[in-house]
């Protein structure tokens, strides 16, 4: 019983963590119809920046935190600029290529500035490393205060898309670019928003798990694929379809770490998403837009 | 015909891929042999990806499985190199055919995703079945022998991946000339159009993953007896970029593209080898770039510009100049 809440515990902290990177590319994703296959190194490398404030120069956690989220913001906005904005109207294969080399840009200035490969930087933790017990079940608190984090990161998400004026342009945008055009919103803007948006939620999600794992300039593609699977398992448009996809694929992760083996813990993700690809292609929640000939 | 023209041009190098050995050092002909390798890797990718237009990111994983197929099969069963080359390259494309099958039910992002996971599920393999596959460490594969003829085993491994070049180039080159290249096309272009033209979609889609298995595997097996030595690092999702990068660089479409692509990407790839990091930002900006102010990569340039490269029906009559914009109307590729 205690395996069991503990692993649902983890899975569920980590699970958070996926949703917000998939959170991410799904708002990219329902503006502009394309996956930023660069959305795991804006996470690494906005993680790397924070690490870099907090760390070596010393600036206390929320101002880092908050620093590399903006500049999680701008790099997105410069994806946006490089390798969307000039490619709207080239093919998918051109478009997911493009966003795959400024991955390897950002890959590669991260290794040359913060290390080789294999160099894992630790990032001290923001509550104490001991694990608490509350009542039967084991937690540790930098668990509950990523859990919480995300909370309220998703919290903060949901109201900026459907409160704000800009959230609802980027809703209309969504919906129907043309029809947005048409009454008056500027969509390459909304375009860069939505680039931009998606970069800093990742970047808030690298500066929260930070203190939980280590940080390497290899990580950012393991925790886009995850983000990308919990993403269509979600159904690729739908924002609470990601949190969903996000979860499900953390505690499957969790459970099968603990009661089949650990090595699984890498691979059940994708099983898990190989199969529900063939069986159901849109995804849990996706829109049905099946076309029938 | 232009003095540097397409068949003179590809004649060229070909004499002087077969006069290399003759001429350069070892570290060379290893450099010139991962070239062959790569250009089979990038024309098979080529056909799926340029041709058919499916976006999958799995052909590493078969370049692995081929490799993995051809040692492995050596080592384990003891049977000589002559019989596992070929069964790696038909295990490779046995893959690439079942991985086809969901290829039928998903299309663009979703067929991204389901092969790098496929992908991924490989590497996981490779690394975690130990008892088969010797985990991360790798393993050793005996050294093949040219026995009969006499010839050492880098000269031998190199005209052997020539010849194979040479026949299987050949091969794809008229593949996609073929009725079945023009089918690739028509299902790249809009599904919809093929299938009321009577393209079976199913056996096209699986016939281009099984011919870019087919190469994978082949180049797979020569990597395999090439390094002696094979492990999972080799087939990860960087190797996987690099063959993109070819493809997009020789121009997405062309077979002869393929062989520019991967000649030029191994060099620089080979020029680069010592810093890691700064390889991946050159990589990076070169497929960015390529995509953002050459998108027909270096075919279509040379058939912008270069006379004797164009495609043959855009060539000047005598006596007619052909405008510019045609031939270049050729080189973008044409869009759903």
């Amino acid at each position: 019983m205690i395996l069991l809440t503990y692993l649902l515990l983890s899975g569920l902290t980590t699970g958070s963590l996926y949703a917000l990177i998939a959170l991410g590319i799904v708002v990219v994703n329902k503006a502009t119809g394309v996956i930023n296959f660069a959305h795991g190194e804006l996470f690494m490398f906005s993680g790397f920046v924070a690490w870099m404030l907090h760390v070596q120069m010393g600036v206390p956690y929320l101002p880092s935190l908050l620093v590399a989220v903006a500049f999680g913001f701008v790099l997105g906005a410069l994806t946006n600029l490089i390798a969307f904005r000039p490619l709207k109207n080239a093919n998918i294969v051109s478009l997911v290529l493009a966003t795959i080399g400024i991955a390897f840009m950002l890959r590669g200035a991260a290794r040359v500035i913060w290390g080789g490969k294999g160099d894992y930087l630790p990032f001290p933790p923001i509550t104490s490393p001991e694990p608490v017990m509350i009542g039967e079940i084991m937690v540790i608190p930098q668990q509950l205060a990523v859990l919480a984090g995300a909370i309220v990161i998703m919290a903060a998400f949901a109201a900026f898309f459907r409160l704000t004026r800009a959230g609802k342009m980027m809703q209309a945008t969504a919906d129907n670019a043309k029809a947005a055009t048409l009454v008056g919103i500027r969509i390459d803007r909304i375009y860069m928003l939505s680039f931009g948006t998606g970069a800093a939620i990742a970047a808030a999600a690298a500066v929260l798990m930070a203190p939980l794992t280590l940080l390497y300039p290899d990580m950012g593609f393991a925790f886009f694929i995850k983000g990308f699977a919990a993403a269509v398992l979600g159904g690729l448009t739908s924002l609470p379809g990601a949190v969903l996809g996000g979860i499900s694929i953390g505690i499957i992760e969790a459970l099968a770490g603990g009661y089949i083996h650990s090595s699984f813990i890498e691979v059940s993700a994708f099983i898990v998403i190989m199969f529900v690809l063939v069986v159901r292609p849109t995804g849990l929640l996706g829109f049905n837009g099946l076309r029938r000939v | 015909m232009a003095l540097f023209g397409r068949r003179n041009v590809l004649l060229a190098m070909l004499l002087v891929a077969a006069a290399a050995p003759s001429f350069l050092n070892a570290y060379y002909v290893f450099v010139a042999n991962t070239i062959l390798i790569y250009v089979l890797l990038a024309i098979g990718l080529n056909i799926l990806v340029g041709n058919t237009g499916q976006l999958a990111f799995a052909n590493a994983a078969m370049f692995g499985i081929g490799a993995y197929g051809t040692g492995l099969l050596q080592v384990h069963f003891g049977w000589p190199f002559w019989l596992a080359f070929p069964s790696g390259a038909v295990i490779a494309t046995a893959v690439g055919l079942a991985i086809s099958l969901p290829a039928l039910r998903l299309s663009g992002l979703y067929l991204a995703l389901s092969t790098l996971a496929f992908a991924q599920f490989t590497q996981w393999v490779f690394l975690n079945w130990e008892a088969v596959t010797f985990g991360a460490g790798g393993f050793k594969t005996p050294t093949i022998s040219f026995a009969p003829l006499p010839i050492s085993k880098p000269m031998g491994l190199y005209y052997l991946s020539l010849i194979l070049v040479i026949v299987l180039f050949v091969l794809a080159q008229n593949l996609v000339r073929s009725r079945i290249g023009r089918a690739f096309v028509a299902v790249r272009d809009s599904e919809i159009a093929a299938q009321s033209l009577g393209v079976d979609l199913l056996r096209y889609k699986a016939l281009a993953f099984g011919i870019s298995g087919f190469y994978a595997g082949i180049a797979g097996g020569l990597y395999s007896a090439m390094l002696n030595f094979v492990s999972p690092e080799g087939y990860d999702l960087f190797q996987m970029v690099i063959q993109k990068a070819m493809i997009v660089v020789g121009g997405l479409g062309s077979i002869a593209g393929s062989v520019l692509g991967a000649s030029a990407l191994v060099s620089i790839l080979e020029l680069l080898r010592k810093v890691k990091g700064f390889q991946e930002i050159v990589f990076g900006a070169i497929l960015v770039g390529f995509i953002l102010f050459m998108p027909g990569g270096i075919i279509g340039f040379l058939k912008a510009k270069v006379r004797g490269w164009e495609e043959p029906l855009h060539r000047a009559r005598p006596g007619k100049r052909s405008t510019s914009a045609a031939a270049t109307s050729e080189s973008s590729e044409v869009r759903p």
